[in-house]
Parts: C-alpha cells; sequence; structure tokens
C-alpha cells in the first residue's frame, strides 16, 4: 500500500514545484501584454493561484464542467477584445489562454512537461513582435526560468531549502543551456536559411512607420516629434561632415497644389517597382564618378515600407535592392524586419548631364492654376536676376532676409494657395514648407527642380562608431538641375535655421522649445541618461547588425571569407567536424563531472553540516561517528550545541533507526534544523 | 526487550568488573560474545586473569562450568570422553569427557597437538559429539572460552586460520592498570573473590538475552558503513586476507550483541567499531608489519562512518 502510495506521488507536481511553473508562466506571459489583451496574466495568477490552493488543501480541484464554462468565457473575451479575426494576434491570444488555463490543470508531471514546452514555443512567438536586444535577453532569462521549472516539477523530495533550490535549479538550468549554446551557434552560423514558405498576417502593432510617399503640410513636422530610430549607419573610413549628410529616400515630383506625390497617378508597389525596372529606371552612364568616396554599412529599422536611405549619389549598393533613375535606393520588399546593405557613395558626383525627357517633364509639372501670386513673384524675380544660378540665389537669400521662421507648429493654410500662404501671409514652416515652396518657384520659372524626401544628419555615437538617424532626422530638401552640373541639391531650410544641418533638430528648435515636446519621458530629455541610452543603443546595433541582419547572403559571404570557396561537401563536412568535437566535448565533460552513485539526501546534508562546522575549525576525522563528532563540536563551539544537537540526533534516528516511513518527515526535519547552523 | 534486561546486563558487567578490576571494555566484550552466542578466544600471556575472566562469567551466568588444560599429549577422547566397558551388565558405556558442560575453559589451547585442538572445535561448530556411531548433543547454552599464549612462546602449535574462525571474538587482557594493579598488590585476591559472585542470569534468562540480539535494527546505512569496512579489508593491499562472509556475519552480530548491552534497540557506527578489532584481529592478516588489532584499528581509520548509496 505504501508503496503503491510513493508510485503515484512522483508523478504529480509538489507545491514548490507548482511555484515554479507559476512563476515560469508569469515570465513568459508578461512580454506579450503590450501586445496582446493583458488581462490574460490575470487568468494565469487565477489559475495557478487555484491549483496551489488545491495543493495546500483549501480548494478542490474544479470538475469538468467549471473548466469548461471557463474556457469559454475566456473565448469569448477574446473575441469581444477587438482583436482582428483571423489573425495571428487573435490565433496567439487562443494560445496563451490555454497556456494559462492549464495552470488549474497542471496535475501531474505530464500536464507541466506540456506547459512548458508550451512555454518554449510562446518564446519564440514573442520574437514576432520584437526583436530588440532587450527582447532576446527576456528571451534567454525566460529559457532559464522555463529549463529551471522543468527540473523544479521533476523534483518529490524537497531536498533544499527554498532560496537553495532556487539556485540549485537555476544553476542546472544554466547548465543545461549553456550546453546547448555551442550547437546554437553552429546551426546559426551554418544552417541554411531560407526563405519562408508561407508567410504570417502581420501582427498589427507594424503599422508602416517612418516617412511615406508623399508630402502634405504637417507630415514631416509630426514625425519630428517621434525618437524611434530609423536606421543606423557605420562608416568604413571616412565620414562626412554632419552638414553634409543628406540621407536621400524619395524624390517626388508632382504637386497638385496642396500635396507633393512621387508621380502624377497613385501607384502600387509592383507598378512602381516595374516601372523603376523599365522607363525610370538607373542608369550608370548619366554618372560621371567624382570626388571623394564614403564606404559604408546601413541596417534600417523595420518600416513597413520599401524605402531606404543613402547619401546620393550611391556608386556601388550591395543587397537586395533596386535602383531608380533620380538615384535613390529602394528595397523590393516593405521592411518588415531590419535590413542591411553596403554601399559607397559619391556625392561630388556629375547627376545627369544631359537631362532625359520623361525627367524633365516631371521636374517641371506645375498645377493648372492656383497660387497666383507666387508665380508673379517668381516671373518678376527671374527677370530682374537674369539668369538660373543669379535667380536661384535671389530666392534663398528672400528665404534669409525675409521674416521667415523656422517652426514645428506653423499656422495652417487650408487647401488652395498653400504656397501663397507660405510666402506672403504666414512665412512660419517646417522643411516640407521651404522645400515645396522652392521647388515650386523654380518651375514657374521653367528651373526643373523636385523635392527629395529622406533624413538629415544623425546622431554619432562614439562608442559604437556608428551614426544612428531618428525619425525626428527626417527632412525635405531640393534639386535643381542646372545644364552642366546636372542635379544640384539646394536647402532652403539651412537659410533659415542653418542649426538644423550644421547641427541638429534639437538646435534649431532651441528657442521654441518644442523638440520631442509630446513625449515626456524620453530618455532624451535627461542628460545624465544619455550616456546609458547611447550604450544601449549601441549594443542594440550590435545586436542587428551581427545577428538580426544575418540573413542567407551575409551568411555566404561570411562563410567564403572564412573558408574561400564554397561547396557543399566542404561545408557538409565542416559542419560534421564541428560536431563531432561539440560531442566529443560534451562526453569528456561528462565523464569528468559525473558523480557515480550519488549519497542519499541525508548524507548530503550531514557533510554540508559538517563543511559548515569545519569552517568554524571543527573538522570532521573520516572515522568519527555523528556522537563523537558532535561532543567534539560543542565543545568546540559551545554556543551552537543545541543545534548541533538536534542535527547529530535526527540525523541518527533517520540513519540508524527509523521507518521508512518517517523517512520524508525526518528528512524534512533536518533540513531545518541543518538551515539552524550558521 | 523487557524492562527488566537493562538492569540484568547491568548487574552482570557490575558482578564482572569487581572480579576483574579495570578491564571493563574486556569485560563487556566477553560478555558480547556469550550473548551473540559465539565462542572466546582469549589471548594473553599467562598470569593476566584469563581463567578468572572466564570463570567468573561462567559464575555470573549461573552456568556449570569445566576446565580442561591442554598439553600437548592431550588426546581428543580425554576431551569427549570414552565408551567403557562395564562388566556388570557386559556392555559399554558412554562417559562424558569435559566438553559436555555449558561453559568450556580450553586453558592454553595452543600447546594440544592439531588433532585434540580440531576436536574441541569441531564440538564447537556442530554443537554435537559423535562418538561409536552415537551422537551426542552438547548442552545448551554452550560456550567456550579457549586461551592461548602468544605464538611466539616456544612449544605452541599455532591455530590456522580456519581454526580461528570458528571464534567470535578474540580478546587480550593486557597488562592492568597501575590503580588496578596496587589493589591486586594490596592482598585483593580476584581468585578467592569468585565464590563470593552471585549467579545474576541463569540458563534460561541468557538464553532469553541471546534471543534478543538478532531483533537489534540494523539500518540499511549501517550496512552500507559494515560493507565498507569489509570491501575496505578485501580490497586493500594492506591486508593480506580480508574478512570471509562469515566473519562479515560475526562483525554483524557483535555490533547487535554490543547495542543490546548498551541497551539500545539498533545498532550505531560505534557498536561496529567497539567490536571491530575483537572480530576482525585474529581473521585478519596482513601484509606488512602491522598484524591483528593494530590492522583493525588501522582500518576503522581509513573508512568514512556516514555514508552511502542513493537510495
Amino acid at each position: 500500500m505504501f508503496k503503491i502510495h510513493t508510485a503515484q506521488t512522483q508523478n504529480f507536481i509538489t507545491y514548490t514545484g507548482m511555484i515554479w511553473l507559476l512563476a515560469a508562466q508569469l515570465i513568459v506571459m508578461l512580454p506579450f501584454t503590450t501586445s496582446l489583451p493583458a488581462w490574460l496574466i490575470v487568468v494565469v495568477i487565477f489559475a495557478a493561484g487555484w491549483r496551489l490552493r488545491v495543493l495546500s488543501g483549501k480548494a478542490t480541484q474544479p470538475n469538468t464542467l467549471i473548466k469548461a464554462a471557463l474556457l469559454l468565457m475566456g473565448i469569448a473575451a477574446i473575441f469581444l477584445s477587438g482583436l482582428r479575426l483571423p489573425s495571428l494576434e487573435a490565433m496567439s491570444a487562443l494560445l496563451l489562454l490555454g497556456f494559462a488555463f492549464k495552470a488549474v490543470e497542471a496535475v501531474k508531471r505530464r500536464d507541466a512537461l506540456v506547459v512548458i514546452f508550451t512555454g518554449y514555443f510562446l518564446v519564440a512567438l514573442n520574437f514576432l513582435y520584437s526583436q530588440t536586444i532587450i527582447a532576446g535577453l527576456y528571451g534567454t532569462l525566460s529559457l532559464i526560468v522555463l529549463t529551471g521549472a522543468l527540473v523544479g516539477v521533476q523534483q518529490t523530495i524537497e531536498e533544499f531549502t527554498p532560496a537553495q533550490q532556487v539556485r540549485f535549479n537555476f544553476w542546472v538550468a544554466g547548465q543545461i543551456l549553456l550546453q546547448c549554446l555551442p550547437l546554437m551557434v553552429l546551426i546559426f552560423v551554418f544552417a541554411p536559411r531560407f526563405q519562408p514558405f508561407w508567410t504570417l498576417p502581420m501582427p498589427m502593432e507594424q503599422n508602416t512607420r517612418g516617412i511615406s510617399d508623399r508630402m502634405a503640410p504637417g507630415d514631416i513636422e509630426k514625425l519630428s516629434q517621434s525618437d524611434d530610430l530609423a536606421f543606423r549607419v557605420s562608416f568604413k573610413g571616412e565620414r562626412p561632415a554632419q552638414s553634409k549628410l543628406y540621407w536621400q529616400g524619395l524624390v517626388l515630383n508632382y504637386f497638385d497644389g496642396r500635396e507633393w506625390r512621387q508621380f502624377a497617378n497613385e501607384q502600387s508597389a509592383e507598378e512602381l517597382q516595374w516601372s523603376i525596372k523599365q522607363d525610370y529606371a538607373y542608369d550608370p552612364q548619366n554618372l560621371k564618378i567624382q570626388g571623394e568616396r564614403y564606404e559604408y554599412e546601413a541596417v534600417y529599422e523595420q518600416s513597413g515600407q520599401p524605402w531606404l536611405f543613402t547619401l546620393t549619389p550611391s556608386t556601388e549598393v550591395q543587397g537586395d535592392v533596386l535602383r531608380a533613375a533620380d538615384y535613390r535606393v529602394m528595397a523590393k520588399q516593405p521592411l518588415h524586419s531590419p535590413m542591411l546593405i553596403r554601399a559607397v557613395s559619391r556625392p561630388e558626383s556629375i547627376r545627369d548631364l544631359t537631362l532625359a525627357p520623361k525627367l524633365q517633364d516631371l521636374a517641371l509639372q506645375l498645377p493648372q492654376q492656383g497660387d497666383i501670386r507666387s508665380r508673379q513673384l517668381a516671373q518678376g524675380l527671374y527677370a530682374e536676376a537674369g539668369d538660373e544660378r543669379a535667380y536661384i540665389q535671389t530666392v534663398l537669400n528672400r528665404f534669409r532676409e525675409q521674416p521667415f521662421f523656422y517652426t514645428l507648429h506653423p499656422p495652417l493654410l487650408g487647401e488652395k494657395d498653400t504656397i501663397d500662404g507660405f510666402l506672403f501671409d504666414s512665412q512660419r514652416g517646417f522643411c516640407s514648407h521651404y522645400a515645396g515652396s522652392f521647388v515650386f518657384l523654380m518651375r514657374a520659372v521653367g528651373i526643373p527642380a523636385r523635392v527629395v524626401i529622406g533624413y538629415q544628419g544623425g546622431e554619432w555615437n562614439e562608442s559604437g562608431k556608428y551614426l544612428a538617424v531618428h525619425q525626428f532626422d527626417a527632412h525635405a530638401w531640393a534639386e535643381v538641375w542646372l545644364s552642366g552640373q546636372g542635379w544640384v541639391r539646394f536647402d532652403p531650410t539651412s537659410m533659415v535655421a542653418p542649426e538644423r544641418t550644421e547641427q541638429n533638430l534639437e538646435a534649431a528648435l532651441k528657442k521654441e522649445g518644442t523638440f520631442l515636446e509630446h513625449s515626456v519621458f524620453s530618455s532624451r530629455k535627461f542628460a545624465w541618461l544619455n550616456s546609458i541610452r547611447k550604450q544601449l543603443d549601441s549594443m542594440q546595433y550590435g545586436w542587428q547588425r551581427w545577428v538580426l541582419s544575418y540573413d542567407s547572403e551575409t551568411q555566404t559571404q561570411f562563410l567564403s571569407k572564412m573558408l574561400g570557396e564554397l561547396s557543399f561537401t566542404k561545408i557538409a563536412l565542416l559542419v560534421l567536424a564541428l560536431f563531432g568535437c561539440l560531442v566529443m566535448v560534451w562526453m569528456v565533460w561528462l565523464g569528468l563531472t559525473r558523480k557515480t552513485n550519488p549519497e542519499a539526501l541525508e548524507h548530503r546534508l550531514y557533510r554540508r553540516f559538517t563543511e559548515r562546522l569545519a569552517k568554524k575549525g571543527c573538522e570532521r576525522r573520516l572515522d568519527q561517528t555523528p556522537t563523537e563528532y558532535a561532543q567534539l563540536a560543542i565543545q568546540m563551539l559551545p554556543q551552537q550545541a543545541e543545534h548541533i544537537m538536534a542535527f547529530t540526533q535526527t540525523y541518527q534516528t533517520l540513519c540508524y533507526a527509523s521507518e521508512l516511513r518517517q523517512r520524508s518527515s525526518l528528512l524534512r526535519e533536518l533540513q531545518r534544523l541543518l538551515g539552524q547552523i550558521r | 526487550m523487557t524492562t527488566a534486561t537493562p538492569q540484568l546486563i547491568q548487574a552482570a558487567l557490575q558482578q564482572l568488573n569487581a572480579v576483574i578490576l579495570g578491564k571493563e571494555h574486556t569485560v563487556k566484550l566477553a560478555l558480547t560474545c556469550l550473548l551473540a552466542d559465539g565462542h572466546l578466544l582469549l589471548e594473553d600471556l599467562p598470569g593476566m586473569g584469563k581463567t578468572t575472566l572466564a570463570h567468573a562469567l561462567a559464575q555470573v551466568c549461573g552456568l556449570e562450568y569445566q576446565r580442561v588444560q591442554f598439553t600437548s599429549d592431550l588426546l581428543p577422547a580425554d576431551l569427549i570422553g570414552a565408551s567403557i566397558f562395564e562388566p556388570a551388565n557386559g556392555n559399554f558405556r558412554f562417559h562424558q569427557g569435559p566438553l559436555f558442560s555449558q561453559v568450556v575453559l580450553a586453558d592454553e589451547l595452543n600447546r594440544a597437538t592439531p588433532k585434540a585442538q580440531s576436536a574441541l572445535l569441531e564440538a564447537m561448530e556442530e554443537q554435537q559429539v559423535s562418538v561409536d556411531r552415537q551422537t551426542y548433543q552438547l548442552p545448551q547454552p554452550f560456550f567456550v572460552i579457549a586461551t592461548q599464549n602468544p605464538q611466539s612462546q616456544s612449544g605452541t602449535f599455532p591455530l590456522p586460520e580456519s581454526q580461528l574462525d570458528r571464534f567470535l571474538l578474540r580478546i587480550s587482557l593486557g597488562y592492568p592498570d597501575p590503580l588496578a594493579e596496587r589493589e591486586m598488590l594490596k592482598g585483593r585476591n580476584g581468585r578467592s573473590l569468585l565464590s563470593s559472585l552471585k549467579p545474576v542470569l541463569n540458563p534460561n534468562r541468557l538464553q532469553g538475552l541471546q534471543s534478543l540480539v538478532p531483533q537489534v535494527k540494523l539500518s540499511d546505512t549501517l550496512l552500507d558503513y559494515v560493507q565498507r569496512l569489509i570491501a575496505y579489508t578485501r580490497q586493500s593491499e594492506e591486508c593480506h586476507l580480508g574478512l570471509s562472509p562469515r566473519g562479515a556475519q560475526a562483525l554483524v552480530r557483535s555490533a547487535q550483541s554490543w547495542a543490546l548491552l548498551q541497551g539500545r534497540t539498533h545498532v550505531l557506527p560505534e557498536d561496529v567499531q567497539a567490536v571491530f578489532a575483537a572480530v576482525a584481529g585474529h581473521r585478519l592478516v596482513g601484509r606488512h608489519e602491522t598484524q591483528g588489532e593494530q590492522l583493525a584499528r588501522h582500518i576503522l581509520s581509513k573508512v568514512d562512518v556516514i555514508g552511502s548509496r542513493h537510495v
């Protein structure tokens, strides 16, 4: 009877095991609260609390009816919580619900295994929502706790005090995971990276971010309120001066009187790609390469859009990109994960000595009517100036000399005659106003010009040796085509607010005090946080640069750099050899560290007892019986006499006089007494 | 164990200690041997009080007692007895020798020839004697106390290892401590005190106590310790011959008996250690200088008392 009982209890999760399980579940579920309903956490606490009460005998296990009712309620709550159906979120939420409810059902060890293995899956699932280094570290922590729980639910006799158990389980879990590490690295570096066979509907949080393909008044201002990262760049060798860092994103050719767009008609992504491959394609012959050479690597954050930002013109680009006639570089797919490219730029090269008719048409387009005052002004100024270059200078000087202001809060300009409204009435605006009106004034007198949007500047991170470009670095400027010089960049904003290009937005808005005014808690507001923020950002960059952007192309490059010419057999042999080495190391390590026949718990506790006393100078001789040793110890440490006596007596009873059924209670007692020996 | 048991044992020990001064441990070992239903070998120089101890033991236990002086011309028949023709009825009748006694003191066992020695040892093992196709049961309890002179003395036939193994314990009294010796010199004669000893036990009570010995609890942890000790004697390069299974049994039985004498119902490592030298001393053969009890003590110091395989 007794034996059957123990055999059964061995398959059940103990109280401590349950606490481990709960901790693991909480830790796994916590990051999902940012993207999925937060009440799921309450469900897991409720379920595990119930189970713990059952274990301590204060409640009964719910029956099937209650469980079914709870489950139905949970599913209903998921339907009502406003998740799109069907979607990845809804499915994840359902999985999390089941995961949370499983806590109340986790009675046997087998149930715990289901929970833990689902937990491992959820850790991976969380990377769909966040791939930052913080998420990576958190994932590692979750893995350790989950593995600790895996150890915890296997324990039957409570061997240690809770603190010791936590330490022990973490130690074992850490060891297990460390043993996996080499294999993980091996697989990471060598396993072939296939394109996904199917794609998931993207989580809803990942809407498009950053610069869009149009520029209406107010767009860039909004972007300037965000301190999200856009991309990071590390230069090989020379770095251009801060005021030369114009990251071209896309070119806006078409103006409808209010809004700037790329082309007259809206183009879908496929159409745009098609035209970039056809009549709007990049032709290297139009580029006369000269001047300083800058080589860099850029890692772009996921934006949900295909735009990439480069120093124009790029002479070489490595990566899965398209290049267009306006010298932009563009990804083939919208960026749903960070993307890495390598590029070489020669900013002083001459672009388009002869302007193609199509491009010329695009660069001269204006609405049929509206903005009469601006058109008249342009004609008047042009007549005065005589030639194109003098005219451009006049317009720029006008921006500088007249009372124009650089502000994040320009007055509204209405739907019509926005250029007039800006140039003559409000005279307050952001880069988009200046760039837009400048191009308008150029086109009004027949000079080909276009608006370019992208980012300007960036923040240099000295510890990581890279440049971080944020959303608030978004900028718009103009390009004018001049005969003999090709496309030339003009930035009318710098006439009004030279700090913007020479330093950054924060300096330009110093007087107004509106920099990141809506993000009260941004770490940029606190100077003392700055170095920490930069350090963290630098780590994040390394993570992105070396881990996240390790795709099949980088893999091929890396491997061929290491191995020379690549061949299937070469890689296969290398992987086999490395794997063989790993197995050997493991085996040797196992052989070295494995203890044969570990001692029974009471003896291990007794040895810990003697170790503690030995630290106080009371060594145990091998042949001393517990009584003899206790007598010796009491003589040397009289203040502990009582505890030493009690421990020794319990140990002796346990070892020499007890019945089997008293064993576990005596063991617990022994453990408690050991805790008293200090 | 009845409530009277500890008192009985204490009383018996007290009586014995009154006769043999300053040898509590040895006296206790002798009684241990008796309670464990084993035979005792006393090895000592002449005049150390071996005979007195044997005599006192018999007296205290209320057993009848015979003494046989072993000499080189002793014949088996002198021990066992012989069939003698009775002219009155024309029959042979078996006349029991001194062996038919509850306590037999075999004095100076190693002075006899191997032939006589083996007659005694056979009787010890079988608890019966066969003469002329007739089997005679020896009395119960049957307890042999043999004394022997150290083997270096002249005119001795050393007992072979196989024979030594039949004695449960081998003990030696050794020189008395100065205090006890002073008493003796003052005229306190152990032998003269023998007659004043009260028989605390009787054969029935003794057998009752003997039946308690196997009931003393042996835990797994303790047996682990015993097996570690035995394994050490067999594996160590210091021992030429390790403990036999019979020796191991003897160790356990002696330890149980010792624990009973201590008034305990379970065996502690102390009990094993207390009897180990007496049990193993005459059974172990060392490779080096260290022999006998010295070797046994050395082995004790080398084996960890606590610890065991996983349960």
